[in-house]
C-alpha cells in the first residue's frame, strides 16, 4: 500500500511578549528571542498525527514530514515535532533566505517541496502565526503548489484520496470536499495540542532524521536575497493596544440614550471609515 | 567546557515548564492549603514519562541522562516542589537502587510499573531513633523458610501514603546484624499506612508514617546481596541528592522569578521599588547563588552520567542548593513585604517549602561530612 504523505509546516516563534523588534528594518531580532513552536502550527501537527493514528489503527501508514525555515536555532522545534511523532524534519536555513516575507517564503517552501516531496498527499498549516499573524504563507503555499486548499479547519476525516473538512463560519458549520493533494490550515481553537513525552524527545535526538538545507540544495539563484527580493515592505510595526474608558452619562432617559448612540455610532464610523450618520433614519 | 544548554536540554526544560504551567499552576496553592495528592495531575504526568524518567526505554521508561532529570525535577518544583519531591523521591530512591542493585528478575518485575507511574516508590530509613545516624535503625528483618519477617515503624515517608514500592531499610537478625533493603508491596499483610503529617512545607506530598507488623516478604524481595544495604542506602542517597539540589534550585528560582516581577511593579515612594539599590542587591545575590546553585547541580549529574565517583560533588550540590533556597525565599518575602507573609502570594509557600530541603535526604551537616570526609580522604 502506497505511503501517505502528510507535510506540515511549523514556524519558530518568538517566546516572550514584549518582542525585539529592530526600529531600523522593521523586522523581528530574533536572535534575541527565547523560540518556541508556534502555538497554530503545533494544532496543524497536532491535526496531522490525529490522522496517522486513525490511518494506523486500520493498518495504514502515513509519513509525516515537517517543514520549517529559519535560524539555525529552529532545530529546535524540529526536534520537538519529531517527540510528538513527527517521522522526518527538515530545516530550510541560509542567510540568503533571512527576512523573506510572506511572498518568497510560500515561494521557497513550494521550491523544496516540490523537488523533494513531490509526491505530498497533504499539506498542513497553520492558520496564522504568533508572531506575524498574516495567514498569507498557507494559502500562498497552496497556490505556489497549483493545489487547491481550505483555511481554517476545524475538523478534518481523511476519505480516499479526498478530504472532507468542517469548520465554523459565524454561527454555522461549513462542510467542504477537496480533493488530494491540497493543503488545509487548522483553525486556532482547534486540535489541542498534546505534550511531548520525555521518553519521544530522547528518541528524537537518538534517530535524528532531521536535515538543514541550505539555497543551494534548494537551486536559489547565487544572487538571490530575500530582503532584497521581498516585494513586501514593513511601513509599522506596532503592539496591538486596547483602551477601556467609563462614562457615566447624565440627564433624562431620552437625552441619556441619544447621546449613547450618537457616542457609539461615531466609534463604530471611525472603525469602519465611513460616515454612518443618517443610516438609522434609512432603516 | 560547554556552559550553555544543549538543544535536547533546552527542549526538556521547556516542555516540562509548559506542563507545570499549565497542568499543576493552577491548583498548586488549594493542594498546599488542603494538604492534598493531585491524583487527576498525577495520571496526566505518567505517559509522559515523569515516573520513568531515567529507566530504560524497553522498562517503559525515558532513558534520559542525569542533567535532563535535573532540569524536569527543577521545572516541576519551580511550580510545586510537593510534586517535584513526589517526582525526584520515586525516580531516584525509587527505581534507581532496583535499576543499580537488582536481579534481572528484579528489575524486570519492579520497574515497569513504576515507569509507568502505576506504581509510586518510597524509600524509608529514617526511624524515631534513627535519621542521620543510619546505624540505629531499630526496624528487624527475621530470616525464615523462604523469605524474611519485617518488623518495625518508619517516619516522614516521603511518598508514604501513596507508595506501592517501597525499600525498607532492615538489620538482619542474625550474628552479623547487617544491614539490607528489602522491597515491600503495599498489598503485603502486615504493611499499614499512618496519618499523613501534618508538616510545615511539601503540603501536597503525603508524608506519613509506615508500619511493618510480621510482614512476610519472600527471598526474591532482598535487593543486592545480603548485608549490601548500607551501600545501597548510600548510593541511593547520592542519587537523590542530586535530585534533591534540583528542587531546591527550582523553588530558589521561583521565589527569584517573583520577586523581579513584584519588584519592578510595587510603587514605593513614587517609585518602583526595584529603582532602590538595596532590593537591587538583594536580586543581584538571590541571581549570583541561584547561577552557581545550578552549575552544582549540572555538575555532579555530568559527573554520575560519566560514571565518575560523585558523592562529595552531589552534597556538594544538595548543600548549597537548599542554603540558597533558604536564603533566595527568605529575601523573596523581604522584598514582597506585608504580602509576602500573606498566602496571597506564593513566595510565603516557597519559604515553608524550602526549609526542609536543608533536612531531608542527609541534613546540611550530613553533607558537610560527606564532604569533609572525601576531601580528608584524597592523597595529598
Amino acid at each position: 500500500m502506497k505511503m501517505f504523505k502528510i507535510l506540515v509546516c511549523i514556524k519558530q516563534v518568538p517566546m516572550v511578549s514584549e518582542l525585539p523588534w529592530d526600529s531600523k528594518t522593521g523586522t523581528l531580532k530574533r536572535e534575541l528571542a527565547q523560540g518556541m513552536m508556534d502555538p497554530s502550527s503545533r494544532r496543524a501537527l497536532e491535526a496531522g498525527l490525529q490522522i496517522k493514528e486513525t490511518r494506523a489503527e486500520l493498518g495504514e501508514k502515513t509519513q509525516i514530514i515537517v517543514l520549517s525555515m529559519g535560524p539555525p536555532m529552529a532545530m529546535e522545534i524540529l526536534y520537538q515535532a519529531k517527540s510528538l511523532g513527527a517521522d522526518k524534519g527538515i530545516l530550510l536555513s541560509d542567510r540568503a533566505m533571512a527576512g523573506a516575507d510572506t511572498f518568497l517564503t510560500s515561494f521557497i517552501l513550494a521550491r523544496f517541496i516540490k523537488k523533494e516531496v513531490p509526491d505530498v498527499d497533504l499539506v498542513l498549516c497553520g492558520s496564522q502565526t504568533s508572531d506575524s499573524e498574516t495567514g498569507q504563507v498557507g494559502p500562498q503555499l497552496a497556490e505556489e503548489l497549483s493545489i487547491p486548499a481550505i483555511g481554517y479547519a476545524a475538523d478534518i476525516q481523511l476519505q480516499g484520496q479526498m478530504v472532507r473538512v468542517h469548520r465554523h463560519v459565524d454561527d454555522f458549520f461549513e462542510v467542504l470536499e477537496m480533493d488530494l493533494p491540497g493543503l488545509v490550515t487548522i483553525d486556532q481553537a482547534a486540535y489541542t495540542p498534546r505534550y511531548a513525552a520525555f521518553g519521544g524527545v530522547q528518541d528524537a535526538f537518538e534517530t535524528a532524521d532531521i536535515i538543514q538545507v541550505d539555497a543551494r540544495r534548494l537551486g536559489l539563484d547565487e544572487n538571490f536575497n530575500a530582503v532584497k527580493d521581498s516585494p513586501t515592505r514593513i511601513v509599522d510595526v506596532y503592539s496591538p493596544t486596547t483602551r477601556k474608558e467609563n462614562r457615566v452619562l447624565k440627564g433624562t432617559a431620552k437625552a441619556v440614550v441619544d447621546q449613547l448612540f450618537e457616542d457609539y455610532g461615531k466609534i463604530i464610523s471611525s472603525a469602519m471609515g465611513k460616515d454612518l450618520k443618517g443610516q438609522g433614519e434609512k432603516i | 567546557m560547554e556552559f550553555n544548554p544543549c538543544v535536547k536540554h533546552q527542549l526538556i526544560r521547556k516542555i516540562a515548564r509548559e506542563f507545570s504551567e499549565n497542568e499543576i499552576k493552577p491548583q498548586v496553592a488549594e493542594l498546599d492549603r488542603d494538604a492534598r495528592f493531585p491524583h487527576d495531575i498525577i495520571e496526566k504526568m505518567k505517559p509522559l514519562n515523569f515516573f520513568g524518567l531515567q529507566a530504560p526505554k524497553h522498562l517503559g521508561g525515558a532513558g534520559l541522562d542525569s542533567i535532563s532529570y535535573a532540569i524536569v525535577v527543577e521545572e516541576v518544583s519551580r511550580v510545586s516542589a510537593a510534586l517535584g519531591l513526589c517526582v525526584t523521591v520515586h525516580n531516584s530512591v525509587g527505581i534507581y537502587p532496583i535499576l543499580k542493585f537488582g536481579t534481572q528478575e528484579q528489575i524486570e518485575r519492579f520497574v515497569p510499573a513504576m515507569a509507568a507511574g502505576d506504581s509510586i516508590g518510597a524509600f524509608c530509613l529514617t526511624e524515631a531513633n534513627a535519621g542521620s545516624d543510619a546505624g540505629g535503625v531499630e526496624t528487624t528483618a527475621r530470616k525464615v523458610q523462604d523469605g524474611y519477617v519485617i518488623d518495625g515503624t518508619k517516619i516522614f515517608v516521603t511518598n508514604g501514603g501513596v507508595a506501592g514500592t517501597i525499600l525498607v531499610f532492615a538489620v538482619t537478625e542474625d550474628e552479623k546484624k547487617s544491614a539490607n533493603v528489602f522491597i515491600v508491596e503495599d498489598d503485603r499483610p502486615g504493611f499499614s499506612v499512618g496519618e499523613i503529617e501534618d508538616l510545615c512545607g511539601m503540603r501536597a506530598n503525603p508524608v506519613s508514617s509506615l508500619f511493618f507488623e510480621d510482614c512476610r516478604v519472600p527471598d526474591e524481595n532482598l535487593l543486592g546481596k545480603s548485608g549490601q544495604g548500607l551501600k545501597i542506602g548510600l548510593t541511593g542517597l547520592d542519587t537523590g541528592r542530586i535530585g534533591i539540589a534540583a528542587q531546591a534550585l527550582g523553588i530558589a528560582q521561583a521565589a527569584f522569578e517573583d520577586s523581579v516581577a513584584y519588584a519592578k511593579e510595587r510603587q514605593q515612594f513614587n517609585q518602583p521599588i526595584s529603582r532602590f539599590q538595596t532590593i537591587q542587591n538583594y536580586l543581584a545575590d538571590m541571581a549570583t547563588q541561584i547561577d552557581a546553585a545550578r552549575l552544582l547541580v549540572y555538575r555532579a549529574a555530568d559527573y554520575k552520567d560519566r560514571n565518575l565517583p560523585f558523592s562529595a560533588q552531589a552534597s556538594m550540590a544538595k548543600l548549597y542548593c537548599s542554603d540558597t533556597a533558604r536564603k533566595v525565599t527568605d529575601m523573596a518575602v523581604q522584598i514582597h513585604g506585608g504580602y509576602g507573609y500573606s498566602k496571597e502570594y506564593d513566595v510565603e509557600r516557597y519559604f515553608r517549602d524550602a526549609k526542609v530541603t536543608q533536612i531531608y535526604e542527609g541534613t546540611s551537616e550530613v553533607q558537610r561530612m560527606v564532604i569533609a570526609r572525601n576531601i580528608l580522604t584524597q592523597p595529598s
